[in-house]
């Protein structure tokens, strides 16, 4: 039986006339990918943001695991399993490679808060820091300033550190913005072959990585659904086509 | 033999401190030899200063938190010392335990308030309760008001502070025990963090970690070694009045610190020995060149902070580290 991660129910968001969601509905099952795609503006950085916790709904739902999650803040819905990557690099800069996974694995062990433990030098730590760039391959740029490694990089950079807090669901915002066309699918090959452990919630304007990894694809239009099913429903789906994929029919 | 290892770590990881803390602590031998004593009272207002930027440098250089209000701490601190001695209490340690407490009472509740803010909010939040608590010790009336209250040197059981060579190293161990603290603490994983937030709170956000308990625990530490600072300076002035927490206080720490460099462990030792030499010579300087503005020394010094903080990309501490770099590198290449 397939267990839902994420549900959304009737969420609405305003800014003062802009009407950025409108009763969006929507669940991400484990082992799916459930991509959101839509034309600029459409509303869906807005609405990972509010499933994240940086926005606030003004109505609606939205429950992680059955849990409502509306009041918490984004570091405790990270803590109750949301992971998430940003629309732009979100990576400590002036942090190595290394340090950026090994804040990440300390993060992930609960145990930042210790006050005269050294940060760097412990090797259960060291190792899972290892283990978490292992995952992305990235171990060979370990020692580099992550301000020094290319754009690429830092998109599966931060892919891992989204992934190294062992999320139940993943919110992935363009995970491929601005990254050359092998490291597209270097990340799209990653995303797939860890899609079975997470529900994942994919924003991507790359319309072929979209419809290799999803199982599900939510169309939005001016912050409503126009369209929600599977690749080839939606493919062959004329409202889309119409409104988003540009079919002059 | 772990703890030794450790130990050597830290020394290693900040040389220049623990130079200049050896620097301070053989200084009244020089002082003694060349019967110039009088330098030993300067370098325990250096000390005294540098303890206190160390302390906003928790904050400020490490967790990127402009707090411009921290001469209240300071004054707390010393006013911890003259308002138990009003009432009776002359031990001196019960005083820094005073001072240590009350300053992390009122860091406590100032960072859970500002530090909902960022920014110029921030910096206009700090300023605001810094200027409060100034005004606060004005209007009471009880200690001195704006005139302020004499402080007798506190007895610590068995050391009384009679002989200023005693305060001297009472000041140096303090200092050297806040230095520890403070290396321990950013190299530590809290430390760490703390570091992760000033460079990207967002990504220690999507960690997991609530960037807001990591900056109110520095935010507190950092106003106690402020009211530690504090409770010294009212034993070296024997003397404590408002003024001690007025706003140019708390700019003239942030000058200590962005001269020094604030991205180093030493920087606000350093800034604050460049700061009191140049706040000695530049004067005599001026005197020689146009006689009537000698006492206005800052004009010279603003533009040198200008030039520091234009050319060094990191204050003092940054040409050091630059200079240790290149006789390191070329070291290695012979």
């Amino acid at each position: 039986m397939t267990k839902v991660i994420l549900e959304l129910k009737d969420i609405s968001k305003s800014y003062g006339a802009l009407r950025a969601t409108h009763k969006l509905n929507l669940s991400v099952n484990k082992g799916d990918v459930h991509a959101l795609i839509g034309p600029n503006g459409a509303g869906k950085t807005t609405l990972i943001k509010q499933i994240y916790g940086s926005e606030q709904p003004d109505s609606g739902q939205i429950l992680l695991n059955g849990e409502l999650i509306n009041n918490t803040s984004p570091s405790v819905r990270v803590r109750k399993g949301i992971g998430r990557s940003f629309q732009i690099s979100n990576v400590l800069l002036g942090f190595t490679v290394l340090q950026n996974a090994l804040v990440a694995e300390l993060a992930r062990k609960g145990e930042a808060f210790r006050f005269f433990e050294p940060a760097f030098s412990n090797p259960s730590l060291l190792s899972g820091a290892h283990d978490i760039l292992q995952g992305v391959g990235l171990l060979h740029q370990a020692e580099k300033l992550a301000a020094e490694i290319s754009h690429g990089e830092r998109r599966l950079l931060e892919l891992a550190l989204a992934i190294a807090t062992n999320p139940k669901l993943l919110l992935l915002d363009e995970p491929m913005a601005g990254a050359g066309a092998e490291e597209s699918r270097h990340i799209t090959s990653i995303i797939k072959s860890l899609k079975s452990q997470h529900a994942t919630l994919l924003i991507e304007h790359d319309m072929d990585a979209v419809f290799k990894l999803a199982d599900r694809i939510t169309v939005l239009v001016e912050g409503e659904t126009i369209a929600s099913g599977t690749p080839d429903e939606i493919s062959n789906n004329s409202a889309v086509r119409k409104a988003y994929l540009g079919d002059g029919d | 033999m772990q703890a030794l290892k450790r130990s050597l770590e830290i020394v290693k990881s900040s040389p220049t401190l623990f130079i200049l803390l050896l620097g301070f602590g053989l200084f009244p031998i020089y002082t003694s030899i060349t019967d110039l004593p009088f330098w030993n009272d300067i370098a325990m207002r250096i000390m005294l200063l540098g303890m206190a930027a160390l302390g906003l440098n928790l904050i400020l250089g490490f967790g990127g938190m402009v707090s411009f209000g921290h001469a209240a701490f300071i004054g707390i601190g010393a006013y911890s010392v003259g308002i138990s001695q009003f009432y009776g209490i002359d031990n001196g340690w019960l005083h820094i335990l005073f001072a240590l407490l009350f300053c992390a009472v009122v860091g406590l509740a100032i960072g859970f308030l500002a530090l909902r803010t960022k920014g110029i909010y921030f910096i206009m939040i700090t300023l605001a309760f810094a200027q409060m608590l100034y005004f606060f010790f004005v209007s009471l009336e009880v200690f001195g008001g704006d005139d302020g209250m004499g402080v007798d040197r506190a007895e610590f059981l068995i050391i009384d502070l009679w002989d200023p060579l005693r305060l001297y190293y009472l000041i140096w161990m303090a200092l050297f025990a806040v230095c520890l603290l403070l290396l321990l603490i950013i190299n530590s994983r809290f430390g760490v963090i703390l570091q992760g937030i000033k460079d990207n709170e967002s990504r220690i956000e999507a960690m997991g970690l609530s960037a807001l308990r990591f900056k109110i625990i520095a935010y507190v530490l950092s106003a106690a070694v402020c009211g530690l600072a504090g409770a010294l300076f009212a034993n070296w002035q024997e003397y404590v009045s408002p003024d001690i927490m007025h706003w140019s206080r708390s700019g003239e720490l942030m000058i200590v610190i962005i001269l020094g460099g604030l991205s180093y462990i030493a920087g606000p030792l350093i800034g604050a020995i460049v700061f009191f030499l140049l706040e000695e010579f530049l004067p005599e300087l001026l005197f020689f060149i146009a006689p009537n503005y000698s006492e206005n020394w800052m004009i010279i010094f603003g533009p040198m902070l200008i030039a520091v903080v234009l050319f060094t990309k990191g204050g003092l501490m940054a040409i050091f580290h630059q200079i240790y770099l290149r006789l390191t590198r070329r070291q290695g290449t012979t």
